[in-house]
């Protein structure tokens, strides 16, 4: 008994932690570029209805998840426009693309389909494949957690690792920190601004997208109406908690990753639903809280420790 | 081989102002030459200009002869020209390499090549004996080491024709000594050097000839040989048209404000005011002269609460400031004009009547009750604009729909009338016309002689500090160097002399006179 | 005042006006493109809330929650803080003054139960707001994504209340127990579904431009909102004024959550956020921070909202289209760029005829 709560325990951290990673890492190449991503939420949510209607359509799993990414990417490349071109408040704009997003998500699924809330009976949608690690699953307790699980879930690994190659081996990743850390600098090299922005809020929401499709063709089959639930917000959280670094991004990722798990499984015993439910938000405000107490505290020390 | 030629540069601002008038000057290949001025001379235009960030009206730039147009600091570089700014250009987090080959990183299978990038830098910085290791990170690095990054920044993008802005400033002796070797080193390697500094004994030490602007004009170039510190400071510091107000002498009464042993430490942990002491009187103004950035903003905001001073005290009417609230600073009786009045001294979205009352709205005079009483703000405003004769449509219209000059009176209208007995105006004239500058001058005197309150006046204007204030000190490296007793006969060159750190004074001469 | 100050001030209406046409239109192409019978669908979209009594009173009372809200963000926005947390304490006000209500009911006079649920709805929706507010002022945590997580949080809260603590069990829907009929606001147009609530949220509206532009509070925020280091150099308390602000805001979102609570039901049934948080973030962006517009604002959205209500009642058209006309208009009026260079022409070409006009004269 206690052997299979745990592997089932440790399968769902993992499954849970998934769009988180891809919400974290959007959040994070933003971060390393200096703006702040509040739109993963949008990202993830075009996606996730663009990979079901897309694979549904084409009968193919692959190009579903093509156009779930290439949905994010749009997503970002608004906000650019918005933003860059058409210099409105960042916050603002974000915020009135995740509204737009959450009415626009439904709506496009109506205008399709005529159904309000799900997809799953009007599209017939593809998953993306399970994958088992040969060698893996056969070891006892850690293969059942690390094998059989979403190809995406093993993709959140692979993305972490060459996000973060590019962030700080390529030459377009060390421009993307020059903008973020001093765009003056940066400009007196030649290094334009703009087209980094560019770049980072399309690859923001092809990592986005990817999340999504996650959510819509591997944690669950079908599109359902703001099944993104802050996802994005706390993908940020746990980018901001290391400044931003995809692989610290992803660890931290799955810390809510078990809290989401816990609330999952809390749900399955008698506890009011509601409370549990309520759990990852609690931790990303305390950590949130936490992490720029430490933040702020460290730069005052600085200071003083120079004076 | 002239390096570089400026023509009959112009440059006149969208507000009018001309920053640069028919300016010329030579650099041959070679040689360091300075470019010395004062604050407000036209050097930083100049150098936006040839630099590509600023486009004159008038005139030619000529780069080894050859005559170009340079439209972006893109175009200055590909041109072999580069420039060290003031303000570091730099990623802290990121290695001396890195930094370096920004934007131009050596590639190798699609990645950075790092080693290469590191190998490039040591090279650079190993042949002009800059003694840096390209992997360190620039975070770690001392302020002179981080100039050296700018330095190499430049040097690796081919620069033939260096810019550097007060490169001295940040630098403690032994780092600028160091510096000098190294810039030499530059140019006997062929290398051409602009050096804009206010310190005439590095420009005596270094520099081959050196152009002085003045009030955006050239007052000419000079090998120099025929020049000494003195004469320098004559070129630069003049006063082109004398400046009279006709005032009484002062009758000092009792300390309204009493600063002692005060020290500010700035974020890089320099002591920004380093030990300053001295005593205002009702009745008198007493201005500090000094170049800009020696500390005197730094005083103005601890003196003012805007910032905690690190030790020291400052007394205003026998009660000490720190620790109280900018609230109760102005209640116990202090009133500032701000140095910058667009983001300090005004809310530009607001009307002149909500910036004018932004000191008293909650006075209980000033109130019906609990709610603002608007026909008592409309009066204040009107008497205001009455008697500053503020140029306005109404009291409703934004204040940002104001010119300059106007904008300031309305600050001025509000720290003079708001009862304080002390008062500091730092710059209140600057980027103001003649006429406002003129009035703001003679009111602050008058308020001193008929109501008895004391005032600092901190200037950059020379004709102003001199002849508006009734005691003077000069502020250098956040220390006070000189004193006068009575401003208006001190010699504009003896003055020069002391805020370019010719001649300090003692503590004895000072005796008494602070 | 001279032409370029006229352009200037005119300039803001005018955009503003071009942003909501401009949304407008575009759900007018998605609804045409969408629908069967697309004419029918626009006719229904644009003169539908005005066909009859009724439908204009539902104009009236979609704008009675969003005008608290409106004014929430009012003081929010005034501060140049994005706390979006009005949505949620909608939520919270609404639930707790029903669990108040249920308790209270048959125990204590209407009118006096009646100022008890309406001071429980503003205290909760303090209390809402004051959280992200000193996250950010004390912590420095972003204190929009605290708020988004505190929305989250308050959704669950009252959904456990709803589910656990008051719930009717006799009743076929999730619903808690009913209150006393006397608690719910009559009718105030016969005819229609308009509740005194609206003259409740008016009179929130005439308080808040009060303490806008009649109070030292008031101009206090508007000043910090602007200009933070001038508010520090005048010596205003930065710090509170911005924590205050945000609370008072709060307090109208949890005015709104009762109002609507006890005017339109006579049980309390929320069980997801219900928007209006952000309704009020557009109609703050609308009315440039000035409560006094909020009325005008909200009748612009409530009438955009019923459209769409009766298009989705007619033929089936989710009503949620209405977020995408939403989310354009608060780009294009945050977006300085969007009709800049007709302005800058504007002001040019008026230059240019003063000039003319001078040397004609010379």
């Amino acid at each position: 008994m206690n052997v299979r709560l745990i592997t089932s325990f440790g399968f769902a951290v993992l499954r849970l932690s998934t769009p988180l990673v891809f919400a974290a890492l959007s959040a994070a190449i933003c971060e390393k570029a200096g703006l702040f991503n509040m739109a993963a939420e949008s990202m993830m949510l075009w996606g996730a209805l663009i990979g079901v209607i897309v694979s549904g359509a084409t009968h193919s799993a692959l190009i579903g998840f093509l156009a779930a990414m290439a949905a994010g990417a749009v997503t970002g490349m608004l906000i650019w426009v918005a933003t860059v071109k058409g210099k409105a408040d960042l916050m603002l704009a974000q915020i009135a693309i995740n509204l737009a997003s959450s009415g626009g998500t439904i709506f496009l699924l109506f205008a399709l389909t005529g159904e309000k809330s799900n997809s799953a009976v009007a599209i017939k949608s593809l998953a993306l494949p399970k994958i088992n690690i040969p060698g893996i699953s056969a070891i006892p307790v850690v293969g059942k957690i690390l094998s059989g699980q979403n190809i995406l879930t093993y993709g959140a690994v692979v993305a972490a690792i060459v996000l973060s190659i590019f962030v700080f081996k390529s030459k377009t990743g060390h421009h993307i920190r020059a903008v973020g850390e001093n765009p003056h600098a940066a400009e007196s090299v030649g290094i334009s601004v703009p087209k980094v922005y560019f770049l980072a809020w399309t690859i923001a929401g092809v990592l986005g997208g990817i999340g999504g499709a996650f959510m819509s063709m591997g944690y669950l089959t079908s599109f359902t109406k703001d099944m993104v639930a802050g996802r994005g917000y706390i993908g940020l959280c746990a980018s901001s908690m290391v400044g931003g670094s995809p692989i610290g991004a992803m660890l931290c990722a799955l810390i809510f990753g078990v809290a989401d798990a816990v609330s999952n499984q809390l749900q399955l015993t008698n506890a009011p639903a509601d409370l549990v439910l309520m759990m990852p938000y609690i931790v990303t405000i305390v950590v949130l809280v936490l992490l720029s107490v430490v933040k702020h505290g460290r730069a005052t020390r600085k200071v003083k420790a120079k004076s | 081989m002239e390096a570089l030629k400026m023509e009959h540069i112009t440059k006149i601002y969208p507000n009018g102002f001309v920053a640069n008038k028919d300016i010329s000057f030579t650099v041959q290949q070679g040689e360091i030459h300075a470019l010395v001025g004062e604050n407000g001379a036209g050097k930083t235009t100049l150098m936006k200009v040839l630099f590509g960030m600023e486009q004159p009206q008038e005139g030619s730039i000529y780069v080894n002869e050859k005559k170009v147009n340079i439209k972006s600091p893109l175009e200055a570089i590909s041109l072999g020209v580069g420039m060290v700014h003031q303000h570091f250009m730099l990623l802290p987090s990121m290695t001396v390499a890195q930094n370096v080959t920004l934007g131009m990183e050596p590639k190798k299978n699609g990645l950075v090549d790092a080693e290469k990038a590191i190998a490039m830098t040591q090279e650079m910085s190993d042949k002009y004996q800059f003694g840096l290791d390209a992997r360190a990170r620039v975070a770690d690095l001392s302020v002179g080491l981080m100039q050296k990054v700018e330095i190499l920044k430049a040097l690796i993008r081919g620069a033939k024709v260096l810019i550097l802005d007060e490169p001295t400033a940040v630098l403690t002796p032994q780092e600028t000594r160091e510096l000098f070797e190294q810039l030499k080193l530059l140019r006997d390697n062929g290398h051409s050097l602009i050096f804009i500094s206010h310190k005439l004994e590095e420009v005596m030490e270094l520099c081959n000839n050196v152009t002085v602007l003045r009030h955006g004009y050239c007052n000419g170039t000079h090998p120099i040989e025929e020049l000494d510190a003195a004469k320098i400071s004559r070129l630069m510091v003049g006063r082109d048209v004398v400046l009279k107000i006709e005032k009484d002498d002062p009758k000092p009464d009792k300390p309204v404000l009493e600063v002692k042993d005060l020290v500010c430490v700035n974020s890089e942990g320099k002591n920004a005011v380093d030990g300053v002491s001295f005593t205002i009187r009702s009745g008198e103004v007493v201005g500090i002269a000094g170049v800009e950035g020696n500390g005197q903003s730094f005083l103005s905001d601890a003196i003012s609460g805007m910032i905690h001073y690190d030790s020291g005290s400052v007394k205003l009417n026998g009660q000490e400031v720190g620790g109280m609230k900018i609230k109760e600073i102005r209640q116990a009786g202090m009133s500032v004009i701000p140095e910058d009045r667009m983001t300090v001294g005004c809310v530009n979205d607001l009307s002149v009547r909500s910036n004018a009352i932004a000191d008293r709205y909650d006075k209980k005079e000033n109130m019906s009750g609990i709610f603002l009483n608007g026909k008592k703000q409309k009066e204040i405003t009107e008497e205001m604009i009455k008697e500053f004769e503020i140029s306005c449509d109404s009291q409703d219209e934004a204040i940002r729909f104001l010119s300059g000059g106007n904008i300031q009176k309305v600050v001025v209208a509000r720290e003079f009338t708001s009862g304080a007995n002390f008062v500091i105006a730092n710059q209140p004239t600057r980027g103001v016309d003649v006429g406002t500058a003129e009035m703001i001058r003679k009111y602050l005197v008058r308020m001193t002689r008929e109501k008895g309150i004391g005032s600092l006046l901190i200037s950059a204007d020379l004709n102003e500090v001199l002849e508006v204030s009734d005691r003077l000190f000069v502020m250098r490296q956040g220390k006070i160097v000189a004193a006068f007793p009575k401003a208006n006969v001190v010699d504009v060159d003896v003055l020069g002399e002391y805020m370019l750190g010719i001649k300090t004074m003692t503590a004895e001469e000072m005796e008494g006179l602070l | 005042m001279n032409n370029a100050k006229k352009i200037e001030t005119w300039f803001d209406l005018f955009r503003i006006l071009v942003a909501v046409l401009l949304a407008y239109v575009i759900a007018l192409i998605i609804l045409g493109i969408i629908s069967d019978d697309p004419l029918y669908v626009i006719g229904q979209f644009i003169t539908g809330p005005f066909s009859t009594f009724r439908r204009f009173g539902n104009i009236l009372t979609t704008m009675i929650p969003i005008m608290f809200t409106g004014v929430c963000m009012c003081f929010v926005y005034a501060i140049n803080k994005f706390n979006l947390v009005g949505e949620g304490a909608v939520n919270l006000g609404g639930c707790l003054s029903a669990c108040v209500a249920i308790a209270l009911s048959d125990k204590v006079p209407a009118w006096l139960l009646l100022i008890i649920v309406l001071v429980v709805g503003a205290l909760a929706g303090m209390a809402c707001s004051l959280i992200p507010a000193l996250a950010d002022q004390l912590f420095h945590a972003d204190v929009c994504v605290v708020s988004l997580m505190m929305n989250y949080i308050l959704l669950y809260i009252t959904s456990y209340i709803l589910k656990y603590r008051i719930k009717d069990p006799g009743s076929s829907i999730t619903a808690s127990y009913k209150w006393a009929s006397s608690l719910k606001l009559g009718n105030l147009i016969p005819g229609t579904s308009v509740h005194f609530g609206f003259l409740i949220a008016i009179a929130c509206v005439v308080i808040a431009a009060i303490l806008f532009y009649k109070m030292s509070f008031g101009y206090r925020m508007r000043v910090v909102g602007m200009n933070p280091v001038f508010a520090k150099y005048i010596g205003m308390p930065v710090m509170a004024t911005i924590i205050l602000a945000q609370v008072i805001g709060g307090a109208f979102a949890g005015i709104g959550g009762t109002v609507q609570v006890i005017g339109m039901f006579q049980s309390y049934q929320w069980t997801s956020l219900t928007g209006y948080g952000f309704d009020g973030l557009m109609i703050a962006v609308l009315a440039r921070k000035n409560p006094a517009f909020v009325p005008l604002s909200a009748f612009l959205i409530a009438y955009i909202r019923t459209g769409a209500d009766i298009v989705s009642r007619t033929t089936d058209i989710p009503p949620e289209f209405v977020s995408i006309i939403q989310g354009i208009i608060i780009v294009l009026v945050a977006a300085e760029m969007f009709l800049s260079r007709f302005k800058s022409k504007l002001i040019f070409n008026s230059a240019k005829k003063a000039l003319a006009q001078k040397e004609g004269k010379a």
